[in-house]
């Protein structure tokens, strides 16, 4: 492990100050470490280390050496290298690491390495129970997060359909994560795990945001409440499951308590399947009161049901 | 030799050097405790820098790295004066871990300043990312506190399958939110085995005066759903705009077309299935299982009976 180590040291050193692309000929002949006896095998130990650079974050970039464009070479700008310093003080980098602890997300939690690179901390206590998985999706995420941050367009498969989307912002609400994003129709909402086939593009400041933007305006408060044309609907919920819907009711919702321990409930519905399917988790403990419509797109919704 | 631990050593060094540059006269106690670094860990990383340089590699080109008289020097090394700049993935974790807890409302102070600092570094554009997982069901204190007092809380529950109503005794564990639900585990005596309920489903809980031991570390809990030999399965067709349903539960997916998936479907009770097919509607048709398929008319007619 030390000589690998070594090696990548030597080499991110060398290109950190070298100041203009060099050549993989070149790294051979000047790095110590890169004394391997035949090309394949400079060629296989340069790969690992680039991979290694690249796990790190080292933003490693091709670039023509001359001005005939004969050859490329490899660049690590310090500019693009280096952290920005955010200033942190160690009272916040541990409130930072302690709750990256209590989160998991994409399956895992939070390794010391990034609280490391913000300059560690005094306290890194581990054993913090979890308090929240914010779902499976961790590597579509971080591209999706490098997207909004550097405003590149991103193209996916939703509903079947190819889109290119410019993405305003990343958002996560109760269980899912949205992309919020500009399309030729508009600025629209979509999960992140219904996108399939995700695809960054390479040019960083790609669009411009609306101005005036804000995420939390343009997410739903309740899945039902995504969209513009809302109907409002009055819904009556038994005593029995009366304390759960209350739960989940947002606080748009008008409630009127009936004398047998039943409520009623007025609230706008926008996302009508969304709604439907939420009912269904009442059993036969909930009724649409009205209005008419809505009660027989409800009717035939599970009529039709296999 | 494995190239995830030269990957986690390599990251260690670069980010000790720039602290230990920008922090003349630090200790070594200092360093160790920040970079999580054992002693000899440490030194044996100082001693590697100390023969890597640029090339020329003599004294001249060398970074000098020692430690005088407990202090940690570091010279000749201005190129790594910066630490490396956060992954993607890196600073997404961040960020939404610190959101995330900020949005529960249980976190310190600190925390909310750190974030705004974070964010104003690596997503300059403001609302650019949100996270929010609901703040902290009242329940949730008065679970918590319990199960650092290891005291025994009673509940009333209400099972999501069965719409049962029961009340257990259960030794708390920990409290979390994954999926954009609450959930607290622990050991429910009732069932004297390990048990997850869902906080919105808890109608009340008192503290009552028996106690339990602490577990030292509770087991991470897993709420999603695994199969076992009791389920009761079915086999469901599903349309493309239902097709998320394979994504979102773990299922067989047994063929898969462009215009229909089909999947096996298995859960400890019909009736979690039978209101997943009413929900669905016309968009999945269940293929086979007798016993969803009966759970699945019976809860039909009673939804549908309010509305004759």
């Amino acid at each position: 492990m030390n000589r690998v180590i070594e090696r990548v040291l030597n080499l991110l050193a060398f290109l950190l100050t070298v100041g203009r692309p060099v050549t993989a000929d070149e790294i051979r002949h000047t790095v110590a470490g890169y004394d391997q006896d035949t090309d394949e095998a400079f060629r296989r130990t340069f790969e690992r280390d680039k991979d290694l650079l690249r796990q790190l974050g080292v933003p490693m970039r091709m670039e023509h050496t001359d001005a005939w464009e004969v050859e490329q070479g490899y660049v690590v700008a310090p500019d693009e290298y280096a952290l920005t310093d955010a200033g942190l003080t160690d009272e916040e980098r541990t409130a930072l690491w302690i709750a990256a602890t209590m989160v998991r997300l994409g399956g895992q939690a939070a390794g010391p390495a990034a609280i490391f690179k913000l300059g560690g901390s005094p306290a890194l206590a581990a054993g913090e129970p979890l308090t929240a998985d914010l779902g499976a999706e961790g590597e579509s995420l971080a591209d999706l997060f490098d997207a909004v941050s550097t405003r590149r367009v991103v193209s996916f498969v939703y509903r079947d359909k190819e889109r290119k989307v410019s993405p305003y912002g990343l958002a996560h609400r109760r269980g899912h994560w949205y992309v919020v994003g500009g399309t030729p129709a508009g600025t629209r909402v979509f999960r992140v795990d219904r996108m399939l086939k995700i695809g960054v593009g390479d040019k960083p400041g790609a669009f411009e945001r609306p101005a005036g933007f804000t995420l939390q305006d343009e997410l739903p408060d309740a899945p039902w409440m995504a969209g513009e044309d809302d109907v409002i609907v009055d819904v009556r919920f038994d005593a029995g499951v009366a304390w759960w819907a209350r739960r989940q009711l947002t606080s748009t919702a008008k409630v009127t308590e009936g004398s047998d321990g039943s409520i009623t409930a007025r609230f706008p519905v926008a996302q009508v399947e969304a709604f439907i399917g939420w009912l269904i988790s009442f059993d036969d403990q909930a009724e649409i009161l009205g209005p008419d419509e809505m009660r027989n797109r409800f009717v035939d919704h599970v009529t039709a049901a296999s | 030799m494995s190239s995830r631990r030269t990957a986690q050593r390599l990251a260690r060094i670069l980010a000790m050097l720039p602290w230990v540059i920008a922090h003349p006269g630090t200790t070594v106690d200092e360093v160790c405790e920040r970079f999580s670094y054992s002693r000899s860990d440490l030194f044996a990383d100082l001693n590697l820098v100390l023969v890597c340089g640029l090339p020329g590699y003599g004294p001249g080109e060398l970074m000098d790295a020692f430690v005088d008289e407990d202090e940690v020097v570091v010279d000749a090394a201005d190129y790594f004066s910066q630490p490396v700049r956060l992954t993607a993935a890196e600073a997404l974790m961040l960020l939404a871990g610190g959101m995330a807890v900020l949005s529960s409302g249980s976190g310190p102070p600190a925390l909310e300043s750190a974030v705004a600092k974070l964010q104003a570094v690596i997503a300059p554009d403001a609302e650019s990312v949100a996270v929010d997982i609901g703040s902290e069901p009242e329940l949730a204190s008065l679970l918590r506190k319990a199960a650092s007092d290891g005291a025994v809380v009673n509940i009333t529950y209400t099972a999501l399958g069965s719409g049962d109503t029961t009340h257990r005794d259960i030794e708390p564990w920990a409290v979390f939110s994954t999926l954009g639900n609450w959930y607290v585990s622990g050991h429910c005596r009732r069932a004297d085995a390990e048990r997850v309920f869902r906080l919105d489903r808890i109608r009340e809980a008192t503290t009552t005066a028996q106690t339990f031991d602490v577990p030292e570390s509770s087991p991470v809990p897993e709420v999603r759903y695994s199969p076992s030999v009791d389920d009761v399965a079915a086999r469901i067709q599903l349309s493309p705009t239902a097709s998320w349903v394979a994504e979102y539960y773990p299922v067989n997916i047994v063929s898969d077309g462009p215009e229909a998936r089909v999947i096996d479907f298995s859960a400890t009770d019909p009736m979690v299935t039978a209101r997943l097919l009413l929900r669905l509607g016309a968009t999945a048709t269940l293929l086979s299982g007798d016993k969803v398929a009966a759970a699945t008319d019976d809860l039909r007619e009673r939804i549908l009976a309010r509305y004759l």
